[in-house]
């Protein structure tokens, strides 16, 4: 087992690998309760944030990287986020997770959507944080794809000092390469269409769970109008605004996040 | 050593604001198209690709680029049904038709079998992937380029050669009934041709389907490199590369003297270089999933150079572009080829926002007085070595 990324910091998450359809999945895992799927945002492949160490205070937190993502390498056949469904849904049938809270981020975020509108009977709380997935003509998301690495960490932030801080200013070669890597699996699951199922929005009146979406006061990167989407097609849903966060909310307001998230989803 | 005429086509009709945008594709507002200007163009870049046939060139070429202002050739396949019947000597080349961002790849290999009858056989068809913009414009996913480039090419070539009707399933495309009406001039196809950017896979395909390998603008040094990787691959195949299927593609600038041709030259060769061919964010180029991770760790290693920060003098030194009197021109390609082993020379003349006159000037004094000295092999190794 890698000594790094078992460590994963001061917050102890174990990090496991395991097989999953025709490939693995390293999962990070740490925290005791009830069992809280987290999926995470692109580029966020790996980490344990302090966010995750604060969920993992009242849930048994289970952190999967997607194929190609942080420690998961890319599976053949895994190329939209349908697969992705699938592939999720068979981890936690090989987990032995019948019924878990999903929180998803971004990227995420949509998968979790979409997995909880196929299998709404394996949900017990929804949380979304600034999904994009729907599409909705005239709101389309910030292009990731063409932006360049100084206009995506603009749109990612409100306060532009965290970024400063987090990136080096002068990325190496092999940063730009991992960072070319995972925006490439990115690329596989959302290129075209566009962050975007067009099926998605006529199946979120499926989900029966209580469900929340969250969204960022300042969100550069997804308009606003998918977050209320979002609330007003999941029933019982309520959007619920963080402030003083740009998109990336769990890096931006670790702490307003996680209480927003566990308000919600330790609620009785 | 066969010469071919190769045309861009730009728009060099430029405002100042220009200079502070970064791309020259994809974005560039095409309220900056004059329509006017635009229709000038179009003949006159014609003009000059007959007058190219007229000259005595082997070969006239055109490109597909879409949504940029350094090629106005969205599709190549209308300047070859332009030039079909108003030349007479020369190949007319496609270089080519950019087969990966098809949806329907059929009507490509329908075009180009249209095409080479009114070429009377003449015509040679390029493939390509396109360049990473271009799946932003197409909205295809950069990551299935080599895939549906792989699967178009075999489903042309099978619809260029079947004679009955099949049906075609492969990852990217389905189609139940291909059966093309009419079938090409050329048995059993016209001629297939990929321009390659140093990629290894491209070379491996060329040498696997005994395809011609040519290079785009880069210094000599990285183009020779890939020619010698294309030479390995063509006799891992278990052939020799004949030096005509190794095309050799540069800007080239001739006047009677050098003094005069550098002072002419390098405003178009700054503009092409440093204007037309601005691409200065790194997706418009190798968007997420074009290239394979391994494949951008040598780009990035290589450190070559954005064409932005390599100065006019640079150009020259590099062998990006080839400038001089029509004796240094001699001199200089023959060099190459020694050093090279390239038999086919594609020559860009129309250089950036050179005039329509300029342009004629230094291709005639090439046609006349380059061209000539390498149509005799014996001969022109005696003239230069002496």
């Amino acid at each position: 087992m890698d000594e790094e990324r078992t460590g994963a910091g001061q917050n102890g998450a174990a990090r496991t690998e395991v097989s999953v359809g025709l490939g693995t999945a390293e999962i990070l895992r740490a925290g005791e309760g009830p069992p809280l799927l987290f999926l995470h945002a692109a580029g966020a492949g790996g980490m344990w944030s302090p966010c995750h160490a604060k969920l993992a205070e009242r849930f048994d937190v289970v952190a999967p990287s997607h194929p190609g993502f942080g420690g998961s390498p890319l599976i053949d056949g895994v190329d939209d986020v349908e697969d992705l469904v699938y592939h999720y849904l068979e981890l936690l049938d090989l987990l032995g997770l019948e019924r878990v809270t999903i929180v998803g981020e971004s990227f995420g975020g949509w998968i979790a959507a979409e997995l909880a509108a196929h299998s709404p009977h394996r949900v017990e709380k929804l949380v979304l944080m600034g999904a994009p997935g729907l599409r909705i003509p005239g709101e389309t998301p910030f292009d990731v794809f063409l932006a360049t690495p100084e206009q995506l960490v603009g749109h990612l932030f409100h306060d532009l000092s965290i970024p400063a801080r987090i990136f080096p200013s002068e990325p190496g070669i092999e940063e730009i390469v991992a960072a070319y890597t995972e925006q490439s699996a990115f690329a596989r699951y959302a290129f075209t269409p566009f962050l975007n199922d067009p099926k998605l929005e006529r199946r979120l009146s499926r989900i029966k769970s209580p469900s929340l979406v969250i969204w960022a006061e300042h969100d550069k990167l997804i308009p606003r109008a998918h977050g209320e989407r979002y609330a007003e097609r999941i029933p019982g849903a309520e959007l619920q605004i963080v402030a003083d966060s740009g998109h990336a909310l769990t890096a931006e307001q670790p702490e307003a996040t996680a209480a927003a998230i566990l308000d919600f989803a330790a609620a009785a | 050593m066969k010469f071919n005429l190769f045309h861009l086509m730009p728009y060099p009709y430029l405002p100042e604001e220009y200079d502070d945008f970064p791309v020259s594709a994809l974005i560039w507002p095409n309220k900056h198209f004059d329509p006017k200007l635009g229709h000038e163009l179009y003949h006159r870049y014609l003009d000059e690709l007959e007058l190219g046939d007229q000259l005595g060139f082997d070969g006239i070429a055109v490109n597909e680029h879409h949504q940029t202002l350094y090629g106005l050739m969205p599709s190549p396949n209308l300047m070859v049904a332009a030039l079909a019947r108003r030349t007479t000597q020369a190949k007319i080349m496609v270089l080519g038709n950019q087969i990966a961002l098809r949806k329907y790849p059929i009507r490509i290999a329908e075009e180009i079998a249209m095409l080479d009858h009114l070429t009377d056989g003449r015509l040679v068809s390029g493939f390509v992937r396109g360049i990473g913009w271009e799946y932003f414009n197409q909205n295809i996913s950069p990551s299935q380029s080599r895939a549906r480039f792989n699967e178009a090419h075999d489903l042309i070539i099978k619809a260029w050669t079947s004679e009955e009707v099949f049906e075609w399933v492969s990852e990217h495309f389905e189609f139940r009934y291909v059966n093309i009406w009419p079938r090409p001039l050329q048995e059993p196809h016209p001629q297939v041709y990929v321009p390659g950017t140093g990629s290894k896979e491209t070379m491996a395909f060329c040498a696997r389907h005994r395809y011609p390998y040519s290079a785009v603008f880069a210094p000599t040094k990285a183009v020779k490199r890939w020619f010698d990787t294309y030479r390995e691959a063509c006799e891992e195949e278990g052939y020799k590369a004949d030096p005509e299927s190794i095309g050799f593609t540069v800007p080239i600038y001739v006047a009677d003297t050098d003094a005069e041709a550098h002072e002419k030259a390098k405003a178009h060769v700054e503009w092409l270089f440093h204007k037309g061919l601005k691409l200065e964010m790194p997706s418009i180029l190798n968007p997420p999933g074009y290239v394979s991770p391994a494949s951008l760790e040598g780009l990035l290693r290589a450190g070559v150079k954005a064409f932005q920060e390599v100065s006019y003098e640079e150009l020259v030194d590099l062998g990006y572009v080839l400038v001089g009197s029509p004796e240094t021109l001699v001199d200089k390609i023959e060099d190459l080829r020694g050093e090279m082993g390239f038999g086919s020379l594609s020559a860009l003349m129309s250089i950036g926002d050179m005039s329509h006159e300029e342009t004629v000037r230094s291709m005639r004094l090439f046609a006349e007085q380059v061209m000539p000295k390498f149509r005799e092999p014996a001969a022109v190794s005696g003239g230069v070595a002496g």
